[in-house]
């Protein structure tokens, strides 16, 4: 079997990969918070936080499909992401048992962003670097 | 992706709020709506309900209007004896609607709707940002 290094293979890539996808996960977990503020007997949820453990656990993404015959196309599909969704004892319960506090919704959706784009800029310069190096007149 | 699944997630939201801003509506407008005659009933005030209902296609709970249940409070009677809905004793029976009541039910909805409005903001900047990276 031939094994390829994509340049998203290198580890910073891969680190920063698994982090942006995390923030994915986390914005649809916030995104149903929001959504459910007024359902009753709802309880929010939170994303685990993102620990060292989850990126080794996820450094190979997905599964490659096996070429049995020649002609065959080789084709990855990748598992979705999944996080530990829990849910949490909020600040406030409603009387119909709701828990999501919208202020505090809108702010962990505004730090979620950030980080998000922390990660992707990092990830935009790594880019460049390798750029950098691979161009002729450096 | 995850973060498209964000905006359809908000955008249940968005819908029920706006379906509940339409209750509202509906009960401002008819706060002064009496019957017409002595028999029948004024105009009895709706309440919506959300429940969240687990969305296997997206793979989170979303939220959707509930039945609308209507309030069982007792109308509110005013003496107008030329009223053709008046009783006997000269009181009409009008509607149970509070227009304070309704106001602040209304401002809750915009608020929630704003913040559906933000998180969805918020994620289409995340998927700029992924775009992003290509160009860069």
């Amino acid at each position: 079997m031939v094994t390829r290094m994509a340049i998203t293979d290198l580890p910073l890539f891969q680190a920063l990969k698994s982090k942006m996808q995390w923030h994915q996960v986390r914005q649809s977990v916030l995104a149903e918070n929001v959504a459910n503020a007024d359902t009753p007997e709802y309880q929010a949820k939170e994303l685990r936080d993102y620990e060292f453990a989850d990126h080794l656990g996820r450094e190979n993404f997905g599964l490659q499909t096996v070429r049995t015959k020649a002609g065959h196309l080789s084709g990855g599909m990748s598992s979705p992401a999944s996080g530990k969704v829990e849910e949490k004892d909020m600040f406030e319960v409603t009387p119909s048992g709701n828990n999501v506090v919208l202020e505090e919704q809108m702010m962990k959706v505004a730090e979620n962003q950030m980080d998000f784009q922390a990660a992707s800029a990092i990830y935009t310069r790594s880019l460049g670097l390798l750029r950098t190096a691979l161009s002729k007149n450096a | 992706m995850d973060l498209i699944k964000s905006l359809f997630i908000s955008a249940s939201g968005l819908k029920a709020q706006n379906n509940r801003m339409q209750v509202i509506a509906e009960n401002i407008a008819n706060a002064d709506s009496t019957g017409r005659t002595p028999d029948e009933e004024p105009y009895r005030r709706k309440i919506p309900t959300f429940k969240s209902h687990f969305d296997k296609e997206i793979g989170a709970e979303m939220v959707e209007m509930g039945r609308i249940a209507e309030d069982q409070t007792d109308f509110v009677e005013r003496y107008e004896p030329g009223h053709p809905a008046a009783n006997e004793q000269g009181f009409v029976r009008r509607p149970n609607v509070s227009t304070l009541v309704e106001t602040v039910d209304m401002r809750q909805a915009q608020r929630s709707y704003e913040a559906n409005l933000n998180v969805i903001q918020a994620t289409r900047r995340m998927v700029q940002r992924t775009i992003d990276i290509l160009r860069a």
